[in-house]
């Protein structure tokens, strides 16, 4: 019954899809592109202390593309479990979120070319966590919604995973000692890392256990959108843009200093 | 500021004991959100959806109370079932479905704001229905023959004599379901509806260390302002008495 109700729904989901107009012209007569990003996910989502907006890399990528299409940018802040929804409902035309391309999600939306990548990795008490093989049999926090919750289910289906709504619950789970290790994007551990302020009694250990390709999440069979916001991501790579906005969130000067190993067009991370 | 920059501490500080500093930093955005350059959010926007929805769903559970009283038969049945619909699933489901699944479903767009207003308003509604027609069922039958005795119409011996006394030994189960759906606003998470828990997520999500204050806080908010219904109420119910 219940799966029959939603049969139905991802049905006229495709209906209307079909019956749509094409996307990009709508964005375009609208004169506002509406974009899902992290509220609470730093340094890709997250709110200003002083202005009080939505600000972060996700956030400078949405309004390059605002620019180039020359329209305003209406930021709708999501958690990672809504990010599908968010696009199969119509709500938002793009979602720029720390999206990771999975095959699984491709097959309700569709991914532009990756413009950000990083590894699966695990934040845990110093000298605790030596290899990968120990997770097996560790409780490991996780948040939900995310392919970090799944790849780990999948690929140690003997650790106990514990969901938790965001990445500060998670932390402190971690804190208090209700989980052994939590994991993340390298990427959103090494900001976290910084934060602690008893930082020297933890560890990202050097070892990822997936390889994160995050990219624009779009409506399905948007060809046209899809089209031109690849072309525009190898235009930001090839201008600078790219390099200016990574720089200003995990560059030699910020909070979070990170070496760049992906740029837009690679197939994968490089090896540093 | 109030005396912990004075002895010392900074954020960041927070290994021993807590860092309430972080929560005066934060204040406007807890109380307000972003208001007057975005939004109104924070408690303010927490405080303006029990309101509306509280109203909505009082109104609603007063007509559909004394719909169920007066209705016989099939249209009575068919009420109770209604009602139990409503009653039966969770205020986050309806949250969920009228937001993401309406415009797939019928192409109808509901905002966010508006899909938390209706979800609290029908579902608390359909509790308060059956308070009301307890309260309403609680009144002799004997008192109703009076009034019809006297020529009055049904729907004046409603209005003149049952109500009067009925909704005075309704107002408990107002205020309860009023407390709850105060509560239940908290929910309006789940659609990006930057109420009071939502931005003390975001504000969590910044700190990333400091959830008890944040929380211990947030808490404290929903405690006065249940609290404060909680008073006038009181001061009502003392003044129809």
């Amino acid at each position: 019954m219940k799966l029959h109700a939603l049969a139905a729904f991802v049905g006229l989901a495709l209906v209307s899809g079909l019956a749509h107009a094409d996307k990009l012209d709508d964005i375009r007569k609208a004169g506002v592109l509406r974009v899902a990003a992290f509220d609470a996910n730093p340094p890709f989502g997250f709110v200003d202390e002083k202005t009080h907006k939505i600000i972060g890399l996700d956030v400078d990528y949405a309004l390059e593309l605002g620019k180039k299409l020359g329209v305003k940018v209406e930021l709708v802040p999501t958690n990672p479990a809504n990010r599908v929804p968010l696009l199969t409902s119509g709500k938002v035309d793009v979602v720029f979120a720390n999206f990771t391309i999975t095959e699984e999600r491709a097959k309700v939306i569709d991914f532009s070319i990756p413009y950000f990548a990083s590894g699966q990795q695990f934040l845990a008490k110093k000298g605790t966590l030596k290899s990968a093989d120990q997770l097996k049999d560790w409780r490991i926090g996780a948040d939900k919604g995310t392919t970090m919750e799944t790849t780990l289910r999948e690929k140690y289906p003997t650790a106990k995973v514990i969901s938790y709504d965001d990445t500060p619950f998670a932390l402190t789970a971690l804190r208090n000692g209700n989980v052994q290790a939590i994991t993340q994007d390298g990427a959103k551990l090494v900001p976290l890392l910084a934060a602690l302020p008893d930082k020297e009694k933890y560890e990202i250990p050097p070892f990822a256990i997936s390889e994160e390709l995050e990219g624009a999440g779009i409506p399905k069979g948007e060809a046209r959108l899809t089209a031109t916001i690849n072309d525009w991501l190898r235009e930001l790579e090839k201008n600078g843009t790219a390099q200016k906005i990574y720089d200003k969130w995990f560059g030699p000067q910020s909070k979070s200093p990170l070496p760049r190993l992906f740029k837009i067009g690679d197939a994968h991370i490089r090896d540093k | 500021m109030l005396g912990l920059a004075a002895a010392g501490e900074s954020p960041g500080d927070g290994e021993d004991g807590m860092n309430f500093q972080i929560i005066v930093d934060n204040l406007p955005y807890l109380l307000w959100g972003a208001f007057p350059e975005g939004p109104l959010g924070g408690a303010a926007l927490t405080l303006v959806l029990s309101v509306v929805s509280s109203v909505a769903a009082g109104a609603l559970g007063l007509l559909l109370g004394i719909a169920l009283a007066l209705a016989t038969g099939n249209v009575h049945r068919l009420l109770v079932l209604v009602l139990g619909f409503f009653r039966a699933i969770p205020v986050l489901m309806l949250i969920f479905w009228t937001y993401f699944l309406l415009p797939v479903a019928l192409g109808i767009d509901v905002p966010g704001l508006l899909s938390v207003a209706c979800a609290l308003s029908l579902i608390g509604g359909a509790y308060l229905a059956h308070a009301v027609y307890a309260g309403i069922a609680g009144i002799r039958r004997a008192q109703w023959d009076a009034g019809l005795a006297l020529g009055l119409s049904r729907v004046q011996v409603l209005r003149y004599i049952i109500l009067p006394q009925s909704l005075r030994m309704m107002l408990p189960s107002f205020i309860n379901q009023w407390v709850s759906l105060i509560k239940d606003s908290s929910l309006a998470y789940i659609v990006g509806v930057p109420e009071l828990s939502f931005v003390a997520a975001q504000v969590n999500s910044r700190l990333m260390i400091y959830p008890a204050e944040i929380f211990l806080f947030v808490g404290a908010i929903y405690f006065v302002i249940c609290s404060a219904l909680d008073v006038l109420a009181s001061l009502v119910s003392r003044r129809l008495a």
